[in-house]
């Protein structure tokens, strides 16, 4: 299942992390990679808006369906 | 000694270098304000003993590889220029984020120092950090600080000094995988080691928080828009026609227009000086430069309110609230950053346009951004608006609601024009919301006050001495009776053509349009230079000298004329480096023209058909412009539409 699914207030285990490299690159330094927990906050305006280690993100729906998760 | 603050962008670097400096650059809550580096020296507080230490900000980065522009400035500089000491800041509120990079840093071998920030949030959230722990897992001294009460700020930097006076390498601590191929992991699982044993954490960062209940509100769907539009509405109607407008008009008609001509008059002829010379200084440089300075409370206010809703935490919310908009039109939700920046001044708001990723949708942002009116376009909104809008305080705001319909009009046009694959992905911080500091911005203020005297008494005082000069004498350098055979006029002849139209008819009008691409506010001051020298009527009130160029209508065109072409010169070369090539400057300036020309000629052509009932001066030119730019765009439009056909892009 990928991010974009979910539901509101679920923490999932992130899978993988699909799409360009230096998106990835980039998620990873935030804590955003495999086997890391992120929690979905709300969508707002058609923007996931997601809890990664300590810090809110916004993130658009292409990003939020890159983002795959854990069943 | 060079000490660098480095860290993750929104952990309160500039807050820091504020308070060790004493300088006032611009700290906001949201990631990617810092977007070029910032010296300055040590402030005596924190260098009881005189030595001469530098302290360098930079913009904040999450990992040595930069994502965007301003981190490969942190980069770049770190490894170019080897700072003594690095102090390296630790966000309190995300500790295991911010310590990857640390660990990155600390394998450079330059001594550093942890500032273990915003401690008050930590305490705030019932987080407790072993310092002591943190300091011998990293090998580095670790300071507990609160950047914004300067809490432990002297113990930092003594500890830092020292640190550049004993010049012993830094020493990097070991992990299993540091040199296998998949170290980023490695480095990742060490950190989160190194969490586990120094953090205790009481609260459950998942769980929802106040924030994100604000935010369910300000970045609603439907709501996020109007909460928007009004907060801007708020900020520009308090600065215009509210307290700013209020205090500019008496500035402006007493102390500029009565009191301090008349106390210098008479001082002057106190003194027995040349009448010509009498002329130049009151007429000259106190009238121009007084018609400018008199709106410096509208400019105060307007940065204050800015800085007020930079601190708070906002901003990020608008990226959310506009991304879907702007999606639209070929950009993403950052690109609303440098707008709301370059409402204060279009310098630092193309700046800005660094931190998004993209090249195109940042060559975009770099050509829409200067459509915002700036602080120095304020004057000339508040003048037309005073003197043909007395009673319809709308005028001022309704600017700011033109340029953005003109940025999104203007957006859909160059996603037409330009070929290119949108690729576009978007994603941003939020960071929790705090109380505006007063203080932050009542020093913002006041320095953003300094900063607009300097430049009306040099650059706009120069050149209005200049225009002065033009306006009274002839090119055989004698002087005129008759303004008309002035080196203004002639001047302003040249390019008046052009302008008609627009409906603009006169040199003077060509002339003020002119002197604004050195600096906007010079439109006011020319006029107030060239109109003192003819009339005796008050520039700044109602039915004014201005009357006699203008109707309501073209007063209106002529404001959006100023407005929308091109900026200032100190804009454009802002614009020139951030585009990076000469073409794409060339292409955003005669997009820029074009845009505020078109837009003008419109107002003025159409507004006088409705308004007045009979075509405007210019009307039959007017159309065939009109036609000509029309049969243009389509032709770069069907050629741009070929051409992503033939390599498969879509629109």
């Amino acid at each position: 299942m990928v991010l974009s699914k979910a539901n509101i207030g679920q923490t999932f285990q992130v899978k993988s992390v699909e799409g360009k490299e230096n998106v990835k690159k980039f998620l990873f330094t935030l804590g955003c990679f495999e086997g890391e927990e992120i929690t979905l906050i709300s969508i707002l305006a058609g923007n996931y808006i997601v809890n990664i280690k300590d810090s809110r993100y916004a993130l658009d729906e292409n990003m939020a369906k890159a983002i795959v998760m854990e069943a | 000694m060079k000490i660098a603050l480095t860290g993750n962008p929104n952990s309160g670097k500039t807050t820091l270098f504020n308070a060790i400096t004493g300088k006032a650059e611009v700290a906001g809550n949201w990631p990617g304000v810092t977007v070029e580096k910032k010296e300055a020296d040590l402030k005596k507080k924190y260098n009881p003993k005189g030595i001469n230490v530098r302290v360098v900000d930079l913009p904040g980065t999450y990992s040595f590889s930069p994502y965007t522009g301003e981190e490969a400035i942190t980069r770049d500089f770190i490894l170019g220029e080897e700072p003594d000491v690095i102090i390296n800041i630790v966000d309190g509120a995300n500790v295991s984020r911010s310590l990857f990079f640390t660990t990155q840093l600390l394998e450079l071998g330059i001594p550093i120092i942890i500032a273990l920030n915003k401690s008050d949030i930590l305490s705030k959230r019932g987080d407790v950090v072993d310092k002591n722990a943190l300091s011998k897992a990293l090998n580095c001294k670790v300071v507990a600080t609160t950047a914004t009460s300067e809490d432990g700020l002297i113990n930092l930097i003594s500890e830092a000094v020292k640190l550049g006076k004993e010049k012993k390498p830094q020493i990097a601590p070991d992990f299993a995988g540091k040199d296998s191929e998949d170290s980023d992991r490695a480095r990742q699982r060490f950190v989160d080691g190194i969490v586990e044993k120094c953090q205790v954490k009481k609260r459950d960062s998942s769980k929802i928080t106040f924030s994100d209940k604000v935010d369910r509100v300000v970045a609603h769907k439907w709501l996020g828009l109007p909460i928007f539009f009004a907060i801007m509405w708020a900020v520009f109607s308090f600065s215009i026609e509210g307290l700013g407008g209020y205090l500019s008009g008496y500035f402006n008609d007493v102390v500029f227009g009565e009191i301090v001509p008349s106390v210098a008059n008479g001082f002057l002829e106190g003194m027995g000086v040349n009448p010509l010379l009498q002329a130049l200084i009151v007429d000259g440089a106190i009238g121009g430069v007084g018609a400018v300075v008199g709106f410096l409370p509208l400019i105060m206010v307007l940065f204050f309110c800015l800085s007020l809703l930079e601190d708070c935490g906002y901003m990020a919310r608008v990226a959310v609230v506009m991304d879907r908009f702007f999606k639209k039109i070929g950009l993403s939700g950052k690109s609303i950053i440098p707008m709301i920046v370059g409402s204060g001044c279009a310098i630092p708001g193309v700046m800005a346009t660094r931190t998004i990723e993209d090249v195109n949708e940042r060559r975009m942002t770099t050509i829409l951004t200067p459509f915002v009116p700036c602080g120095a376009k304020l004057p000339i909104i508040a003048l037309f608006a005073a003197v043909f809008f007395p009673e319809k305080n709308w005028v001022g705001p309704s600017m700011y609601v033109i340029a953005i319909t003109m940025i999104v009009i203007g957006g859909l046009l160059l996603k037409k024009i330009f070929v290119w694959e949108n690729t576009s992905q978007f994603i941003i911080e939020l960071p929790e919301y705090k109380i505006p500091s007063l203080k932050y911005a009542f020093l913002q203020m006041i320095d953003k006050a300094k900063s607009f005297i300097y430049k009306a008494t040099t650059i706009i005082l120069v050149c209005n001495t200049l225009v002065w000069f033009a306006q009274a004498y002839s090119w055989t350098l004698s002087p005129v009776e008759d303004q008309s055979l002035s080196i203004l006029a002639s001047i302003g002849s040249v390019i008046a053509p052009i302008l008609i139209p627009l409906g603009f008819v006169g040199w003077q009008l060509s002339a003020a349009a002119l002197t604004g691409f050195i600096a906007k506010e010079n439109v006011v001051a020319t006029f107030a230079v060239i109109l003192v020298a003819t009339s005796e009527e008050s520039l700044h009130l109602p039915g004014g000298a201005l009357a006699q160029f203008f109707t309501p209508v073209t007063a209106f065109a002529y404001l959006v004329f100023n407005l929308f072409t091109p900026p200032c010169f100190a804009a454009i070369g802002a614009m020139n480096s951030e585009m990076g090539s000469k073409k794409w400057l060339f292409r955003g300036l005669a997009f820029q023209f074009g845009v505020g020309y078109i837009l003008a000629m419109i107002v003025t052509q159409v507004g006088t058909l409705i308004a007045y009932k009979t075509p405007a001066v210019g009307f039959v030119p007017a159309i065939v412009i009109a036609v000509a730019m029309a049969i243009y765009i389509t032709t770069v439009i069907r050629k741009a539409e070929s051409e992503r056909h033939k390599i498969g892009v879509e629109a």
